[in-house]
């Protein structure tokens, strides 16, 4: 089962501050271990919203917004994808991250094939599959 | 340039377990839009989530890791999905997501992918011992 760990934005990934030597360190030893586990797919930060825009599809034509956005808890300042056998496995895996303070993640699970059920018909079932094997492999 | 095209749909937050696209039509023109990214040679990854009702959250406060069963009551906006594209510039991610077949109560937030090289000298020096973030790097870019 695949996994996206979505890591929470914050006044200081807003703001472009960079984590202590230690928190890095730290971190690269984790992914480390992931990686050795077979556990990693991918591992991204991403730039602060004031480098980022939204669309809005309001039924005309979309509006484009640029960032900086309001730092709630639904901001998104980077993400894992895992694979794993199960949710809990993926939670016991998350447990052990070094983060400290207020940091918080979200694990949502990913939709493969098989779960989209009757509105994957058999052609796009066959697409499905074509854009898997023809996009970048994790 | 890397970037996500995260895709928040208004309403996903309360979305039941097991809640599964049902509009065929929908569908079909998301997977058109896939393969048109895909043609265009943009396309690095992409995929759906699903709801965070069938999810966890974990914080990490001083006395330990604190695990939270979804759905999260107080969540204005969650993700529904994500494409991972590779663009010349942020104006042709921008023009990309816009030609995106979303609905009116969806909004796509693009955010610029940070790259080993956009971190200061120091920081690169930390990850050049972690071979993972290398590789990682290479296989995505």
């Amino acid at each position: 089962m695949r996994f996206m760990v979505i890591v929470k934005a914050s006044a200081d990934t807003e703001a472009g501050v960079m984590p202590s030597t230690e928190m890095l360190t730290a971190m690269g030893k984790f992914n480390e271990e992931m990686a050795s586990a077979g556990v990693i797919q991918a591992g991204e930060g991403l730039h602060p919203t004031s480098k980022g825009a939204r669309i809005k599809f309001a039924g005309g034509d979309p509006v484009v917004t640029d960032g900086p956005f309001a730092v709630t808890n639904d901001l998104v300042a980077g993400f894992w994808l895992i694979e794993v056998a199960s949710k809990d496995e993926a939670i016991a895996w998350m447990k052990r991250a070094p983060f400290d303070g207020g940091a918080e993640i979200e694990i949502r699970q990913v939709f493969s094939a098989e779960d989209f059920g009757e509105a994957l018909t058999p052609e796009l079932r066959e697409q499905e599959d074509r854009l898997r094997r023809q996009s970048a492999s994790l | 340039m890397r970037f996500m095209m995260l895709m928040i749909p208004a309403g996903y937050e309360t979305a039941a377990p097991g809640t599964v696209p049902d509009d065929v039509e929908r569908f079909a023109a998301m997977m058109e839009y896939n393969k048109a990214l895909l043609e265009a040679g943009v396309l690095i990854t992409c995929d759906g989530l699903h709801p965070p009702s069938m999810g966890a959250r974990v914080s990490f406060p001083s006395g330990g890791p604190v695990v939270t069963d979804g759905p999260f009551a107080e969540a204005k906006e969650v993700l529904g999905g994500y494409w991972m594209i590779d663009v010349a510039s942020r104006e042709a991610a921008i023009e990309w997501a816009s030609k995106c077949p979303a609905s009116a109560d969806e909004v796509i937030e693009i955010r610029q992918v940070q790259e080993i090289n956009d971190f200061p000298a120091d920081v690169q020096a930390l990850t050049d011992g972690y071979d993972v973030m290398q590789t990682t790097a290479q296989r995505l870019g």
